[in-house]
């Protein structure tokens, strides 16, 4: 009998699981696939899972739920990157590494179901936020040191204030990973034994998927949970993070962050000039009120001395008023005449008039 | 650094205290064109502090890409 030979091997069960999952893992070690999210589930508060479809197929997907960074719901469009895997069950699933909405709706109602979440918590509190030293020696950065809003931030800075020591740490401010990288660096500054007094966070504009790294639940709690102060300054003015709402302080943009975090020396020279410039008119304006007062002072006592004198003089007046009256000889020019001598008969008297001196003699003298 | 910025910072308040008792009831004249030429002394070397302090940049060597 001619020996059969069997070109194809024979596996068993296991070993074709096996060696699918092999080929599998060597064409695709990983895969983004991106489609809706539909049958979501949380099983014992630990594992996920959810079927990613389109209009024409479906796929099972596993995750745990510690990689869940943001929340997911049904009918949300997502991009999962995933590692395609056969169970042991024969069934063919995603094993999900990270998932992230996509496109505007998604991202908005991610962003809004972890905001409410995070409202809850008490995250966006007033009572939380902290003030940033006035005028900080020490500050801290995180950012892409390449991107065009730390380039921004740091040129502010410099035209503002100096003497400041800055530690950059540079990181992914997009993309896969971004978060962690960011939440290590706070994580890193957090355990400085000189720690910064402030932790400044900054991007610059972007697609709402790349500003989607500050809406990751761990890395909005990480800022939360910084004990150092943090300041926020991601987008432009009309974009909102979730990092910029926990936040202690929040910046409109990388440069405003520079703005909100420093003074001008520019305007601190200005007023410095201004406060000195305005001393010497005030010590010339006090020199001239004083000698204003002390002239007033002297008219006031020339105008008294006036007034006792003019006083005087008019008493003086008085008095040599009546002593003109009291003269004899206006007596005499009225007609009147002194009559000198003892008022006696046959006495002979003196009479003065005006005029004359006569003699007299007294021929009869009556009582009135 | 910060030292230097300490020092602004002080110096600032001094002014502001010397301006302050331009206005107060303790000014007198006599005592006045001293404390100008002090004032005026600070508000220069506010100025030229302000002017030649630089920041110090570093970027911070470790890598954050992972835990390590």
């Amino acid at each position: 009998m001619e020996k059969s030979i069997n070109p194809q091997p024979i596996y068993s069960v296991s070993d074709f699981i096996a060696v699918v999952n092999q080929t599998l893992e060597f064409a695709y070690p990983s895969v983004e696939i991106e489609g809706e999210v539909a049958s979501f589930k949380v099983n014992q508060e630990k594992y996920v899972f959810f079927d990613i479809k389109d209009s024409e197929g479906s796929i099972n997907c596993f995750m745990t739920i510690w990689q869940l960074r943001m929340p997911i719901d049904n009918g949300m469009k997502v991009v999962v990157l995933a590692i395609p895997k056969l169970t042991q069950w024969g069934k063919f699933s995603l094993t999900i590494k990270s998932i992230r909405p996509s496109g505007e709706g998604a991202l908005k109602k991610s962003f809004e179901l972890l905001k409410t979440k995070l409202e809850k918590d008490g995250l966006f509190s007033l009572e939380r936020k902290r003030l940033l030293p006035k005028l900080p020696n020490h500050i801290a950065v995180i950012s892409s040191t390449g991107a065009a809003g730390y380039a921004d931030f740091i040129k502010i800075l410099n035209d503002r204030w100096g003497g400041l020591l800055v530690d950059v740490a540079n990181v992914k401010v997009q993309g896969q990973g971004s978060p962690d990288q960011i939440m290590r660096a706070i994580d890193y500054f957090n355990q400085q034994k000189k720690m910064p007094e402030v932790i400044v966070i900054i991007r610059g504009g972007g697609s709402a998927d790349d500003l989607s790294t500050f809406n990751d639940e761990p890395l909005v709690r990480a800022i939360a949970a910084s004990r150092i102060p943090t300041l926020v300054g991601v987008g432009h003015e009309t974009d909102q993070s979730l990092a910029d709402l926990v936040a202690d302080v929040r910046a409109a943009t990388p440069t405003n962050a520079a703005v909100i975090l420093v003074p001008d020396k520019n305007e601190i020279i200005r007023a410095v000039t201004t406060q000195i410039d305005l001393l010497e008119p005030r010590i010339i304006q006090v020199i001239d009120r004083q000698i204003s007062s002390t002239k007033s002072q002297l008219l006031g006592i020339l105008d008294k001395a006036e007034s006792v004198l003019n006083k005087q003089i008019l008493h003086v007046l008085n008095l040599k008023s009546i002593l003109f009256q009291l003269n004899p000889n206006m007596v005499l020019n009225r007609g009147y005449a002194i009559i000198r001598g003892v008022i006696k008969k046959g006495v002979m008297i003196e009479i003065e008039t005006k005029k004359a001196i006569l003699e007299a003699e007294v021929k009869n003298v009556t009582g009135k | 650094m910060s030292q230097v910025n300490k020092s602004i910072q002080e110096k600032t308040e001094q002014l502001t205290k010397l301006v302050e008792w331009f206005d107060s009831d303790d000014f007198s004249i006599e005592e006045a064109l001293d404390k100008y030429k002090i004032a005026e002394k600070l508000a220069n070397e506010i100025e030229s502090d302000l002017l030649l302090l630089k920041n110090e940049i570093q970027i911070i060597k470790k890598n954050f890409d992972s835990e390590k």
